[in-house]
């Protein structure tokens, strides 16, 4: 669990005064493993033609890539610092219009797996060897899109595609999903379960779709927890989308300083 | 116009190979010839329209210029929201071909009519909006369209209208003057150029010269020819299938709006349902999409009795 990124993650929220905290911090670790060991990218060209994708389908989790993305160089520390503000790249939900690394704006769930299909079609035609990765949210897969392009993609036999469900149990609160691994599975997807903060673990799956693919697109149902790491923010209530005030953003720094 | 359509993506796919069709399960056996002479670049990819646009941006964000078919209400209407935000809100260009508008679907009902799919395209930033009617006029724009980045619609009729205008004369963005006269002027939107035309003798007759206009290209629109031409006749009738908010209409209307002195009328689909069936020509007689239609606006506007 990385602690240093959810401690960026909750000062950008706050300094800007936008954000979701929670929802960032269930899939943190799923893209730093992603980028440090996975993704091949070049951060002084994002347009490098041999690069693999990442699309953040689940676009309101936006915090949690934007600070890989300053890790890796893609943006700066001060990009962080004008967060939310009207002249800055970063907003409450990824721009590819701006942002350099952001492969596609998102926002409104349910269109990022679409485009990611597209992409892995479109370098299937061109028999190009680019993986493409994109992450939804369990609550997410509600959307019509997400099981369309789940039946488009494994009839298109796209074993270029890694999807990553972060599974935090957002849907489980309204309309839970009968067996997450079983419809993906039905949908003709190798499936792969996962703890979602585990490091070793999550570096395993992206291993296991790069060696073992065969004609068929993966998925990775990642377990993860909203909020993780900070005791009071594990839940699905109020902090999906609240900004913490001082105190609270002290104690949220002290917790994760443990 | 859906021949050509296929006919057409073959001849350019042949030349472009970045050139992919997707559809949603129409013109598949018509598009055979082009699926087996560019393979794995066409997609019958099923009932999932949102999905199909999705997809489509994928393919544009990776260099492809992939051309979406399907019937209007699903590909205007139900995914209005991928138009917008995977198309238009991240600059990517596309083509969007369109069967079934207003009532050429005359027998299927409302849930393949599709009124407004000029003014749900036109509200969006980075359209363009084709709605050609001859052959010529759909190769010509398309070739011109197909590779920029705007997501252009291509609004085909079922009725074509029938007036051969030479390719030379067919340029994107431009009215085509197709009569000169001082009384009124006409302005015919796509298809509907054949009612005007049907009322040639019958407007001659009653000694009305008109201007007649034909617009194939909605946006841009042509506002200057429009205005130069109210300007001169103080007139103007607009006939287009397409409902009374936003269509070309509404485009006319920023053309005359600081002229002084025009009196207008517009004949088009007024704000209702319509629940009949039918033949496309009882469409076109119940809503007045008729050379006799066209006549009685004129003389009404010319206080001819």
């Amino acid at each position: 669990m990385n602690k240093i990124l959810r401690k960026k993650i909750v000062e950008t929220i706050t300094n800007g005064g936008e954000g979701h905290i929670p929802s960032s911090f269930s899939i943190v670790d799923l893209i730093d493993v992603l980028y440090s060991n996975h993704l091949k990218f070049d951060a002084k060209d994002p347009e490098w033609d041999q690069r693999d994708y990442f699309v953040l389908s689940k676009g309101h989790g936006c915090m949690a890539l934007y600070v890989v993305l300053e890790k890796f160089g893609f943006i700066s520390q001060r990009d962080l610092d004008n967060y939310g503000k009207f002249e800055g790249i970063l907003g409450g939900h990824p721009d590819r219009t701006k942002v350099p690394g952001v492969e596609a704006s998102t926002g409104s769930l349910g269109h990022g797996l679409p485009i990611a299909v597209g992409i892995a079609l479109a370098h299937k035609i061109q028999e190009k060897k680019n993986l493409i990765y994109v992450l939804v949210g369990d609550g997410e897969c509600h959307e019509g899109t997400i099981w369309e392009s789940a039946l488009v993609a494994q009839n298109l036999k796209l074993n270029n595609l890694c999807c990553i469900v972060d599974s935090n149990g957002s849907a489980a609160q309204i309309l839970p999903h009968p067996n997450i691994i079983e419809q993906w599975r039905s949908f003709g997807w190798n499936v792969l379960t996962i703890d979602g903060h585990n490091e070793s673990g999550i570096d395993a799956a992206f291993q296991s779709f790069k060696t073992h693919r065969d004609l068929k697109p993966t998925v990775i149902i990642a377990n993860t927890v909203k909020g993780k790491g900070v005791s009071f923010l594990e839940s699905h209530g109020i902090w999906h989308h609240k900004i913490p005030n001082p105190s609270e953003l002290n104690d949220i720094i002290q917790e994760l300083d443990r | 116009m859906r021949q050509t359509f296929t006919n057409e993506m073959l001849n350019v796919g042949l030349i472009n190979e970045r050139l992919v069709v997707l559809v949603g399960d129409i013109s598949h056996f018509a598009l055979q010839p082009y699926a087996k002479a560019c393979p794995g670049r066409f997609y019958n990819v099923g009932i999932c329209e949102p999905t199909i646009i999705g997809i489509a941006a994928g393919l544009a964000l990776s260099g492809f210029y992939p051309v979406v078919h399907t019937i209007t209400p699903f590909i205007v209407e139900r995914g209005f929201e991928q138009i917008k935000l995977d198309f238009c809100y991240q600059k990517l260009g596309g083509n969007f071909i369109s069967v079934g508008s207003a009532f050429d679907y005359s027998g299927l009902g409302v849930s393949h009519y599709c009124y407004n799919d000029i003014a749900l395209i036109k509200s969006l930033p980075r359209t363009q909006i084709i709605s050609p009617a001859m052959p010529n006029e759909f190769i010509r724009l398309f070739h011109d369209t197909y590779q920029n980045s705007f997501l252009t619609y291509f609004r085909l009729p079922e009725v074509k209208h029938e007036f051969p205008i030479p390719d030379e004369n067919i340029e994107l963005g431009k009215a085509i003057k197709l009569r000169d006269g001082n009384d009124i002027t006409i302005v015919a939107i796509g298809s509907q150029l054949k009612s005007v035309m049907q009322c040639e003798k019958g407007l001659k007759k009653i000694g009305i010269n008109y201007e007649l206009l034909y617009v194939h290209t909605i946006k841009p629109f042509d506002y200057q020819s429009i205005s130069d031409s109210a300007q001169k006749t103080g007139k103007v009738v607009v006939i287009e299938e397409h409902a009374m908010y936003g269509g070309a209409s509404d485009e006319v209307m920023r053309a005359i709006c600081n002229l002084k002195n025009i009196s207008s009328t517009f004949i088009t689909i007024p704000n209702e349902f319509v629940h009949g069936y039918g033949k496309i020509e009882d469409h076109y007689k119940y809503l007045g999409f008729t050379a006799e239609n066209v006549i009685k606006n004129c003389k009404q506007l010319l206080k001819i009795k």
